[in-house]
């Protein structure tokens, strides 16, 4: 019996170092993977995202998982490449068995990852903004917590009217929405009898200055930025030396906390920012700076906390833990007239008697294509290198 | 699990067929084509317009998409003649640069950095996701065969020892009599329609191609399999895309064991194992997991 | 058109900071014979010393270039050691592919130490000077007189002090050289400390106008290949030239392409002069 009992455990034993996320898929836990740029260029954002889905595992296995059972995360890196995340995106499904992938970032990574995801049934939610990804055949197991960017480029559009452009200009890499952010943007411009200029950079420079020489001669007032965090860093420096005086606004996940650090403070003043928005003083909000503790919270890993946190109360109010329990009792848990909550152990709590979750990234009501509707739009300013609320929309 | 298995296994047999068609360029011809996602590329979008935009069947799209590469590597190779290894290196890196980039900027033709989803795989969606996986590796093994067979064959052939006297001393080659200029064009085509064969089994059994999948990163990957396997040595070529696909999928395994990581932590622990490992092997074995042997036909005859 | 003058000093800018690394690398061309594709990482971790140095320490610009200077010079040593040099027996290419993993290895170690996050150095910013309608930044202005130095004193070094004659005994004709009692293999460590060094500083002179993270390297390795072919792979000289033809060449390149095909010139340029010059501009001679 003894020897037995030992053999066992020795197998066992083995079969954890040989291969821990097999014996984890037997063990009973429910698992939901991770799959985040952590290494290439989208790498400045992904270590936070998975962070804050940690968090939020952890607060809810705290308060003793769900459906009587305990979550596990398997976390892989996207490495910035579809290609490579194809592979990572097997090995969760078909290895570790998980029932949502969450936080995909970069249109084309989301795209790549996405007939595996509703071939297999499996949940993915994305952050990224382009607009074909809601479109694609997925059957509903695709939902996204940015709004899609011609929302965002009409919204801030507008808002640069409203603060006074008569000559708008866009600078930005190529990426799925350049094309159509400048579209917009001129269709803004042309409605409001203001000028507009743009120009498609190269991501990945060093440097740029002609680019920006050639921008800065259409004489523009107000510039929306284009890229993320590590280009326009680059950009905002050199905007700044060539003396421009005007007006800047840019997504809050380019104009982020990392951002801010690396520049001096001269160079930020008076940029604005703009993200969709969670309610004001949200529960939600503060518990993402907790986990991840900082003091700002970077539009993506919000988006990410909400991931987990739909993911899980979803399950819970499915009683199952299939993607499909999720693509079915996501819309349930997030809109419609149930008690407000603004996390999942909350959530959890309150479940029985119907409830509406409300994010750290906004409302997170989802049309039937899985695009956010009724999204609030909140403006910062930058001053003294930090932002601060300066509009709703 | 063994879904996992299978998928990998295509990968594998992708890689596969991109060292095959780098072996002949590079192994035996001795040309440096640091421009491997160029064609990678060029298949797989040839073959994704032909069958996505033009509606045509899966087969005529690979044929094309063979025939597109090869012209191109043709061409590339026309061009660069006269550029010793190291010039050739860079000029080629500079065209997969150059194709990555119109493939993110000519939005009218390639649909930009969105990407072209939907393309169609052999019987997908009539089958499950398993079967689809086993058929697509069953597929992929089967050209892998065929391409490992054609080159053999290849290597064996007079040409392939006209090619070797070629990479081995150019000059003594052109002296023998060898029509030099007119064998590399040869070699290059032969090799980038292998690897323009790869792109569109990429393509169709993924279903999706865009712009960010032909970073070089590919092509140093499959440079790393085609050392570590044998340069020269067919077999060779397509032991190291497995053994290749071992460290990248394998290195996943290995993370989880080390407990109190950062994400980007045991990201780079993962790229460091996968490095030093290539490192190792090669030091363990410079010339190869095979090294390249004169092909029996020489010694027979 | 009168755009012309400020795009020209914008690339003769861009062009003097990536002939530091440049001449790195092809300085190592001449003496080893293969291509060393770690100086991406290399560039990486000369920016994250100087980083250190200079955000860590507090050190002014200076000083953490020498500091850049040593540690990527000494990381490219002991990397060289341990990984390349005993597959150079094997062929130049087994020893570049050997590189491209070891750069793999180096980059994920500044990864792992420093995380993803970017980071920016601590150096007073100021509005650019407009002279005669051409603008330029007193931070440009004091980098190319750092890049000038620096080659300055790597070809005074390669002209006059005994080393540098070494260098070029061995990058002409090796055999010779040993012949006449010089050691290769002390010559090549010694010119693999040198070229990383001027790549650790390069990476860091590049990085001063913008913000560094573990891929700040790789932005810059094709323009540094480009620049090294250009000019002819192994010719010291060559590598400032070929630096200045793509810095120049990029820049000039907005006048009738989009912004978006930047990097694609570089090459253009590459085709052009070996069409001509398959040996590069100055073909192959280290000095």
């Amino acid at each position: 019996m003894l020897k037995l009992n030992r053999r066992a455990f020795l197998s066992a034993s083995a079969a954890t170092l040989a291969t821990p996320a097999l014996l984890r898929a037997q063990s009973g836990a429910i698992k939901i993977g991770t799959l985040t740029p952590l290494t290439g260029v989208g790498g400045t954002y992904g270590p936070s995202m998975r962070d804050a889905i940690l968090g939020v595992v952890a607060q809810v296995n705290e308060a003793g998982g769900i459906l009587g059972r305990q979550i596990e995360v398997a976390s892989e890196d996207t490495q910035t490449s579809p290609e490579a995340a194809v592979r990572a995106a097997r090995k969760l499904i078909d290895v570790d068995g998980v029932s949502a992938i969450l936080g995909t970032w970069a249109s084309s990574i989301t795209t790549a990852v996405a007939p595996l995801a509703w071939e297999s049934k499996t949940m993915l939610m994305c952050v990224s903004g382009a607009d074909s990804i809601t479109k694609l055949p997925h059957q509903g197991f695709i939902c996204r917590t940015q709004p899609n960017s011609i929302l965002q480029i009409q919204v801030a559009g507008d808002f640069m009217v409203a603060e006074g452009a008569t000559q708008m200009a866009w600078i930005g890499p190529q990426t799925p929405f350049a094309a159509s952010s400048i579209d917009i943007l001129e269709q803004i411009a042309a409605a409001n009898g203001a000028g507009m200029e743009s120009l498609i950079y190269e991501a990945d420079k060093s440097t740029y200055r002609s680019e920006v020489d050639q921008i800065l001669r259409g004489k523009p007032d107000f510039i929306m930025l284009g890229g993320y965090a590590a280009d326009s860093t680059v950009l905002l420096r050199d905007i700044w030396q060539a003396g421009y005086e005007g007006k800047i606004i840019g997504p809050a996940y380019a104009v982020n906390a990392g951002l801010l650090d690396t520049l001096p403070s001269a160079v930020t003043e008076g940029i604005y920012t703009w993200e969709g928005a969670p309610a004001v003083n949200s529960a939600a909000y503060a518990n993402v700076k907790a986990i991840l503790g900082v003091d700002e919270v970077d539009p993506y890993s919000a988006q990410t906390y909400d991931h987990a946190s739909l993911t899980i109360l979803a399950m819970a109010a499915g009683g199952d833990s299939s993607g499909d329990t999720v693509r079915q009792n996501v819309r349930s848990i997030s809109q419609g007239d149930g008690q407000i909550v603004e996390s999942a152990v909350d959530g959890l709590a309150a479940l029985a008697g119907g409830i509406n979750y409300s994010g750290a990234s906004g409302p997170c009501d989802f049309n039937e294509i899985g695009d956010i509707t009724g999204t609030q739009f909140v403006f910062k300013t930058i001053s003294g290198g930090k932002p601060s609320e300066y509009k709703r929309v | 699990m063994l879904s996992y298995l299978l998928a990998t296994l295509t990968f594998a047999g992708v890689y596969a067929l991109l060292a095959l068609g780098l072996n002949v360029i590079w192994g035996m011809a001795g040309m440096i084509n640091l421009g491997l996602a160029g064609f990678f590329a060029l298949g797989a979008y040839a073959s994704a317009l032909a069958t996505v935009a033009l509606g045509l069947p899966i087969i005529v799209g690979i044929v094309i998409a063979i025939a597109f590469a090869a012209a191109a590597g043709a061409l590339l190779s026309r061009l660069t003649l006269n550029l010793r290894g190291d010039y050739l290196a860079i000029v080629t890196l500079g065209f997969s640069e150059v194709i990555r980039l119109i493939a993110a900027n000519e939005i009218w033709l390639t649909n930009g950095s969105d990407g072209i989803p939907g393309i169609p795989g052999p019987l997908r969606g009539t089958l499950t996701p398993l079967e689809f996986n086993a058929l697509s590796c069953a597929l992929l093994f089967a050209a892998v065969g065929l391409a490992w067979w054609m080159t053999e064959r290849l290597r064996r052939a007079p040409f392939g020892r006209a090619l070797r006297a070629i990479r081995d001393d150019e000059t003594a080659a052109a002296v023998a009599g060898k029509p030099v200029r007119r064998y590399k064009v040869q070699a290059f085509a032969i090799g980038a329609g292998l690897l323009g064969l790869a792109g569109a089994a990429y393509a169709h059994f993924t279903s999706y191609v865009a712009p960010d999948i032909f970073r070089p990163l590919l092509t140093i990957y499959i440079f790393l399999a085609l050392t570590a396997g044998g340069t020269g040595n067919t077999s060779g070529a397509v032991i190291g895309a497995f053994f290749v696909i071992l460290i990248l999928e394998g290195s996943r395994f290995i993370e989880p064991l080390f407990h109190g990581l950062s994400g980007a932590q045991g990201a780079a622990l993962r790229e460091i194992i996968i490095g030093s490992s290539l490192i190792l092997i090669m030091r363990i074995r410079p010339q190869g997991l095979l090294a390249e042997r004169p092909p029996k036909s020489l010694r027979t005859q | 058109m009168d755009l012309i003058p400020q795009l020209l000093v914008n690339g003769i800018i861009s062009g003097a900071l990536l002939a530091i690394p440049a001449i790195g690398f092809t300085a190592i061309f001449a003496v080893l014979r293969f291509p060393n594709f770690s100086v991406a990482s290399l560039a990486t971790i000369g920016a994250f010393a100087g980083y250190a140095a200079n955000v860590g320490l507090g050190l002014p610009a200076v000083p953490a270039l020498v500091a850049a200077f040593m540690v990527a010079g000494l990381v490219g040593l002991a990397s060289d050691e341990i990984a390349l040099r005993p597959l150079r027996p094997y062929g130049a290419l087994t020893a570049a592919i050997a590189s491209i993993a070891l750069t793999i290895v180096l980059e994920n170690m500044v990864r792992f130490g420093f995380g993803n996050d970017l980071r920016g150095y601590d150096l007073p910013l100021v509005r650019d000077w407009r002279i005669m309608g051409v603008r330029v930044g007193p931070q440009q202005v004091q980098n190319l007189a750092l890049a000038l130095v620096i080659m300055a004193g790597v070809f005074a070094a390669l002209k006059f002090s005994r080393i540098g004659k070494a260098m070029r005994a061995v990058a002409d004709n090796p055999t010779l050289a040993e012949l006449k009692g010089i050691d290769p293999v002390r010559v090549g460590r010694l010119t693999v400390f040198v070229a990383m060094g001027l790549v650790g500083a390069g990476g860091m002179l590049l990085g001063l106008g913008t913000s560094i993270d573990p891929l700040t390297g790789f932005r810059f390795i094709l323009p540094i290949f480009a620049a090294a072919v250009v000019g002819g792979l192994g010719s010291i000289p060559g590598a400032a030239l070929g630096a200045m033809v793509v810095g120049i060449g990029e820049e000039l390149s907005l006048l009738v392409l989009s912004p978006a095909y930047k990097s694609a010139v570089g090459f253009i340029a590459i085709v052009l002069v070996l069409a001509f010059r398959p040996r590069g501009l100055l073909g192959e001679r280290a000095y």
